[in-house]
């Protein structure tokens, strides 16, 4: 186990290197960041162009400017954002609570309706039900969210005005006041619909797939042929066993929630990172890019990294392979 | 005891159509979609008027009240119509170079990883797992970042990040595949590593592989449109379905149809993709008939 985990967490590191590094590459050799910043009227001045060069650093060879970079990225220093005259690491916290909150609570709702809904379809299989059920998953996975977005926008916001369309409410951080829960859920009742969009569909059909093998399996029928109750045989000792590929899905998804929310924080101009992200990559903020591409890499791979070794923790056969 | 008497079934060529729907009963609403879509994708400019040019007098027409323009007319007074006809190009423009080149790579890379094994294979899936740990939006908005939006922009972006789902796919039937002992043969024969992979190993995964393009077609039309959407795929103006979604939502409640129809022709297309492919993968892996 030990030597599995030893190996699980080698890999993960070695695999955020490679990322840092071809981040941090291709940030230097597409782009001159000197070259961009040059105010346009100065753009042939050398003089201002070399100083410009010296005061960034970027005079420097390439490996020791990596060097450079990854040892002030382990203190959470990502250097100063191009445009936003700021720096980084402060940014970025001050928008993760948005996009935090959004995503957990995107999450939430697909494992609450994901799951019950695959179980139940898988058991009362091709009746009405699992055909609705597959409907939905198949919209749900060709079904564009930014699309998703505008229309719920149109008839939920616009027409009916039943849901504020854009924006968290007054709250700021992590935590609401008290008297902002309600206020604060209700803005978050369109944008997380739409993130667990997809998901709901992804967890249901492999809930769906995960359960229907597990119903053909031995000991399914011979808890069915002792005589216990469907319930009890459907959740206590199938559903059990149908959780654990749903539940690898799930964790890595959420990683990919907090990071991919992009298009519906834009569409419900939700302050977020990914909204942050965007602004980056449209005005062409390099460190703000990278910082948030290197974050997002490192959460995920430490992310990947947990699920495996829990995943192994649980079934050791995959310790071997 | 009466004998058993197999007398072969001779099927007219007629019948032997029909059985053979009958048997595989393929998507018909599905390949009628994507026939759609190839045909108005190839022929746009006899189908429809030019998609770019604006009439002013004929602004924010809504669908169905003028034989003209059915579809209606957004902001500026474009055809609505010949945008979403021209769309269907956009989309074949797009898909086509970036599933062809994420192929190749993909599967070059899956290959060489599948067959070397050793520290090669280590090496190249690490690359390949850093690009699929992120969620392809991400990657893609690294690379408009450096590239620039617009055409070639988009498709380096989609490229990069499709190509390493090719790769892991093609690299884990290789590793089953190159265990054979028609491949371990050929290899003591003396048949060159290069000659085993293209003869020996690449078409026993090219099944899979056609599966694999026709799903993955769908994640790149859904990811072409979020970046157009998000005004760093297409350049603005162009007749592409994301586009017109973002142009449509400007003034949602006055022009909804400019964002209504090109998302509802998103859904159908990715739709007819993932059903064509579902029904490929079960059509060329009876084993797989029984699970679903």
């Amino acid at each position: 186990m030990w030597q599995y985990v030893l190996r699980r967490f080698g890999e993960g590191f070695i695999t955020l290197i490679a990322l840092s590094f071809v981040v941090f590459g291709s940030v230097h050799l597409t782009g001159d960041p000197a070259d961009y910043l040059m105010p346009l009227t100065e753009a042939h001045d050398q003089k201002i162009y070399e100083a410009q060069k010296k005061q960034m650093g970027l005079d420097r060879p390439f490996i020791v400017q990596y060097w450079d970079y990854i040892n002030s990225a382990v203190l959470f220093d990502f250097g100063t954002s191009f445009v936003i005259q700021k720096p980084i690491s402060e940014l970025i916290l001050t928008k993760l609570p948005a996009t935090v909150h959004l995503a957990l609570c995107g999450f939430f709702l697909s494992i609450v309706i994901g799951i019950p809904l695959g179980i139940m379809s898988a058991v009362k299989r091709d009746s009405i039900f699992d055909k609705l059920g597959k409907g939905f998953a198949v919209f749900g996975l060709a079904a564009p969210q930014f699309w998703v977005a505008i229309m719920l926008i149109l008839f939920l916001g616009g027409q009916l005005q039943w849901f504020p369309t854009y924006g968290r409410g007054d709250i700021q951080g992590w935590w609401p006041e008290w008297h902002q829960i309600p206020q604060t859920l209700w803005h978050l009742a369109l944008p997380s619909t739409v993130l667990a969009l997809s998901v709901t569909a992804a967890i249901m059909r492999l809930a769906r797939s995960a359960m229907l093998e597990i119903l053909d399996s031995d000991y399914v029928k011979f808890a069915q042929v002792k005589g216990l109750s469907n319930r009890i045989v459907i959740w206590r000792h199938a559903a059990k066993n149908a959780l654990i590929p749903v539940l690898t899905f799930g964790g890595i998804t959420l990683a990919g929630l907090l990071n991919g929310s992009v298009v519906v924080e834009v569409v419900f101009a939700w302050p977020g990172v990914g909204l942050l992200l965007l602004d980056g990559v449209t005005q062409r903020d390099f460190p703000l890019t990278e910082a948030a591409i290197l974050l997002s890499g490192f959460f995920y791979i430490t992310t990947a990294v947990i699920i495996d070794i829990a995943y192994g923790w649980v079934d050791p056969r995959v310790r071997t392979r | 005891m009466t004998s058993l008497n197999f007398e072969p079934i001779q099927l007219t060529r007629g019948q032997s159509i029909r059985k053979w729907i009958k048997d595989y009963n393929p998507p018909w609403i599905a390949l009628t979609i994507l026939t759609v879509l190839l045909f108005c994708g190839f022929f746009a400019n006899f189908l429809v008027g030019d998609p770019m040019t604006n009439d002013l007098k004929a602004r924010q027409i809504p669908p169905f009240t003028d034989w003209s323009h059915i579809f209606g007319t957004d902001i500026l007074g474009k055809d609505m119509t010949a945008r979403l006809v021209f769309g269907c190009r956009s989309v074949l423009l797009v898909t086509a170079p970036s599933i062809i080149v994420a192929l190749l790579i993909g599967t070059t890379v899956g290959l060489l990883a599948g067959y070397a094994r050793g520290w090669v294979d280590s090496v190249l899936m690490r690359i390949t797992d850093a690009t699929l740990g992120f969620p392809s939006i991400l990657v893609a908005m690294l690379i408009v970042t450096f590239v620039g939006t617009g055409y070639t922009g988009v498709i380096i972006a989609v490229t990069a990040t499709t190509w390493a789902r090719f790769a892991r796919m093609i690299r884990g039937e290789v590793l089953s595949v190159r265990e054979r002992d028609f491949v371990v043969l050929a290899g003591i024969l003396g048949v060159s590593p290069v000659m085993i992979m293209w003869r020996h190993l690449m078409p026993n995964v090219i099944n899979t592989l056609m599966v694999m393009i026709s799903l993955m077609i769908g994640q790149v039309i859904l990811l072409e449109a979020s970046l157009s959407f998000l005004g760093i795929g297409m350049s603005p103006g162009e007749p592409a379905w994301g586009i017109m979604v973002a142009e449509g939502r400007q003034q949602l409640l006055t022009t909804w149809w400019v964002s209504l129809f090109p998302g509802i022709l998103i859904t159908l297309v990715v739709m007819a993709f993932n059903f064509f492919g579902d029904w490929l993968r079960d059509y060329l892996d009876p084993r797989l008939r029984r699970a679903r």
